[in-house]
């Protein structure tokens, strides 16, 4: 749920040595991102995407630096990146399985998909197997409901699901 | 470029392209990709270039060419000749489909009828190109009349003729709301102002449809085109695309082509050596279906939470950083290029009274041809459903068609023959939305599909204002007792009464809307929701069913 955000006043953070927002991605944010908006809080969203993209997701920290980065405070790059549900505020998977739950897909039987991953994964949607292959999620629809069920693995998506084709599509992820 | 200019490239590529007497049109949208419709291009184009074929052939990637269901679709067109459609083409067929060109004989096998109603019945405006021509090509674009629109305007037009143009067309927006966009520019216009913005809302989420990502992914300079003619009508110089993340390609397709089309002078500055200068920027979403609302949209460029706000004011008003905005849906913006083009007389000449034009539907769910279809408005649900759907599959028969997604509703057999248009359906308890159809068939259960949406509005609710933060979550456990069996005659009050509320009360429209799936399925279905509170209960909804 969208609304619903961590209670974080007596949290801990951790640290590490180097920066999350090196100075290489400051210098291409503020080339090709910031120089097109009247503000520096509008680069929030692509400085998020920017930053998991080279993270793989955001941890405290590199929130913090977000927020000194855009002159904004820590807690309302909180505040913004837990609204969205494509930030990721914990670790994932190296591949991201999103089973597309939303209604064509349901008539259409991702239903026992989904206990099929799950089986097979031996993980509960919103979590990651313990060798960080797999991350398993839940996602509203796809697009694709003229060829339901689908799924969309990391930034390929894969229609016309079936449980043999799923098995076949994750084995042959290295 | 100038109009001359363009009309040159036009010419030029066609031209070019008539060398080839064949030509093999592979899709090359999400749908068919994923099915590797892509190394049934490379195989076609290794078998072209094995054989060394006297007769120049082409392979060319287009979009969806519509017949989802049937992918992956490969057409091939021969000069002079009717154009064969090839379905369910897998890569193994590409040889003897290249054979077959030389042979003059098609791979009957393959073969996919277009003489039949999915086909025939269709009317294509905002669809004409898609299937037709390279998305990733500008010049394929150019050569089928594409930016002379903008050429037209910035060359002979006056802003107010444009839009006068767009007003005479009775367009009305096709992101779910249907408000007249010559109305919308009109006010834009007259909001003074040195900075205006253009968004075009490519945030789809509705479930159920996909026409957005197919027309972006198929013809995306179709939108661009669409952006700098609303821009230039409304005196705008920036533009936004917001698109969902979870659209790849769409996203991937629309950056090539906001470059090709900027290299060429089509978009930036002095457009056209005109004194008209616009830009356009994507935007990408995060996984929030209430980011396309139009003010939570705009909070989420200004990099904050996707939280709406009340209205008035009005974007064209004060919109992105208080400056006059004007908003609209990809499909609506699809529509402007032949508006401007064959004027908005020819465009009011299609379609009902009050709703002009064409729309895209995406068919999903329980019914045999699953695809993106286009239909003059007034078409009949039956045509749809029966001539173009080709009828429900597995010998059932239909119960149901679901329109407008969460916020639209169900409705029954019985409205089978009512003219689809913004106000019928509203009427008859759903809404045009967006443009998804679901089919559902005898088996489905109608109170799983309202508890459904529900569930999807209480997710994807924002949570800024109580009915609607408070009541989706009260609602949808009312449905789920009901549905499993547990429900009472004061429950089903309760919840009708909650129904109105939510929908009276809430800030933006996926509150306001919520309840109209229940409302809905109470109205047309009511039977099922009272067999469950009753002795009998009917078995949980099919996919679960089936799943056990
Ligand atoms: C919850 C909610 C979600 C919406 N989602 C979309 C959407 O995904 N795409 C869209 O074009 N309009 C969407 N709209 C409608 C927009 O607010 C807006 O009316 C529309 O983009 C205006 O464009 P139009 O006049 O061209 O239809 C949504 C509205 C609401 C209330
Ligand atoms: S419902 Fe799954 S892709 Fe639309």
């Amino acid at each position: 749920m969208a609304w619903l955000t961590k209670n974080s006043g007596t949290m801990q953070i951790e640290r590490r040595e180097e920066p999350y927002l090196d100075d290489a991605l400051k210098a291409k944010l503020e080339a090709e991102v910031i120089i097109r908006y009247p503000d520096r809080r509008a680069a929030m969203l692509p400085t998020l995407h920017a930053v998991q993209h080279q993270v793989g997701w955001l941890p405290l920290q590199a929130l913090a630096e977000i927020g000194a980065f855009l002159g904004v405070a820590p807690s309302e790059v909180m505040d913004t990146a837990s609204f969205y549900e494509e930030y990721w505020l914990e670790p994932k998977g190296k591949y991201v399985i999103w089973l597309c739950q939303s209604i064509t897909c349901e008539l259409l039987n991702r239903e026992s998909l989904m206990q099929k991953l799950q089986a097979k994964l031996s993980i509960k949607p919103g979590q990651t197997t313990e060798d960080g292959k797999f991350t398993l999620m839940n996602v509203e629809c796809l697009g694709s409901c003229g060829t339901a069920p689908c799924a969309l693995v990391n930034e390929t998506l894969h229609e016309d699901l079936t449980a043999e084709n799923l098995d076949q599509i994750l084995d042959a992820l290295e | 470029m100038t109009p001359e200019e363009l009309h040159d490239v036009g010419q030029k590529h066609r031209e070019q392209d008539a060398k080839t007497p064949h030509h093999v049109r592979v899709c090359m949208a999400a749908g068919c990709m994923s099915q590797k419709s892509d190394e049934i291009k490379k195989t076609l184009e290794k078998a072209i270039k094995e054989k060394g074929a006297s007769d120049p052939c082409k392979v060319k990637c287009v979009g969806c060419m519509g017949l989802c269901s049937a992918g992956p679709l490969v057409r091939v067109d021969t000069e002079g000749q009717d154009s064969v459609m090839y379905q369910n083409v897998t890569v193994d067929d590409s040889s003897e489909i290249v054979q077959s060109i030389s042979d003059g004989k098609p791979v009957e096998r393959l073969v996919c009828d277009t003489n039949v109603p999915f086909f025939a019945k269709q009317q294509k405006i905002v669809l004409e190109n898609v299937g037709e021509i390279d998305p990733d090509s500008l010049e394929d674009y150019i050569s089928v009349g594409g930016y002379s629109a903008l050429g037209k305007a910035l060359a002979e037009m006056s802003p107010a003729e444009v839009r006068s143009e767009v007003e005479a067309s009775g367009l009305r927006g096709r992101g779910g709301a249907g408000f007249p966009t010559g109305l919308k520019w009109g006010m834009m216009a007259r909001n003074e102002s040195e900075t205006k913005y253009i968004i075009c809302n490519a945030d789809e989420g509705d479930p159920g449809a996909f026409m957005d990502r197919a027309v972006l992914e198929s013809d995306p300079h179709r939108i661009l085109e669409g952006m700098a003619l609303a821009a230039y009508a409304t005196g705008a110089n920036h533009g936004y695309v917001y698109i969902r993340a979870e659209y790849p390609l769409a996203i991937k397709r629309l950056k090539n082509a906001i470059r090709l089309a900027a290299r060429a002078g089509l978009l930036g500055h002095h457009i056209s050596g005109t004194r008209f200068s616009f830009q356009i920027e994507i935007r990408l979403g995060a996984g929030a279906f209430v980011c396309g609302e139009e003010t939570a949209l705009i909070a989420s460029i200004e990099g904050k939470r996707g939280q709406p706000k009340p209205r008035p004011p009005f974007p064209a008003q004060s919109g992105l950083w208080g400056k006059p905005t004007c908003i609209n849906n990809v499909e609506t913006l699809a529509n402007i290029a032949p508006i401007v083009n064959k004027g908005g007389a020819w465009f009011a000449s299609i379609g009902t009274e009050k709703s002009k034009g064409t729309k895209v539907f995406a068919l999903a769910g329980k019914i045999n041809n699953t695809g993106l279809i286009e239909v003059p408005m007034g078409i009949t649900l039956r045509e749809i459903v029966f001539d173009i759907g080709g009828g429900i599959p597995d010998g059932l028969s239909f119960k149901a068609v679901q329109t407008g997604g969460p916020s639209g509703g169900c409705l029954p057999d019985r409205h089978l023959d009512m003219a689809v248009d913004y106000d019928n359906l509203r009427d008859a308890g759903s809404i045009m939305g967006s443009g998804g159809m679901i089919i559902m068939d005898e088996e489905s259960n109608m109170v799983d599909v309202a508890r459904f949406f529900m569930e999807f509005c209480m997710s994807e609710s924002c949570g800024k204002c109580i009915p609607c933060r408070v009541g989706t979550y009260q609602m949808h456990n009312l449905l789920d007792r009901i549905a499993e069996g547990q429900g009472t005659h004061e429950d089903l009050a309760l919840l009708e009464e909650l129904c109105i509320t939510v929908a009276c009360t809430s800030l933006c429209g996926l509150g306001q809307t919520a309840p109209n799936p229940v409302l809905s399925t109470l109205r047309y279905f009511r039977n099922e929701y009272l067999d469950l509170i009753g002795e009998q209960h009917i078995p949980a909804f099919v996919g679960q069913e089936a799943s056990q």
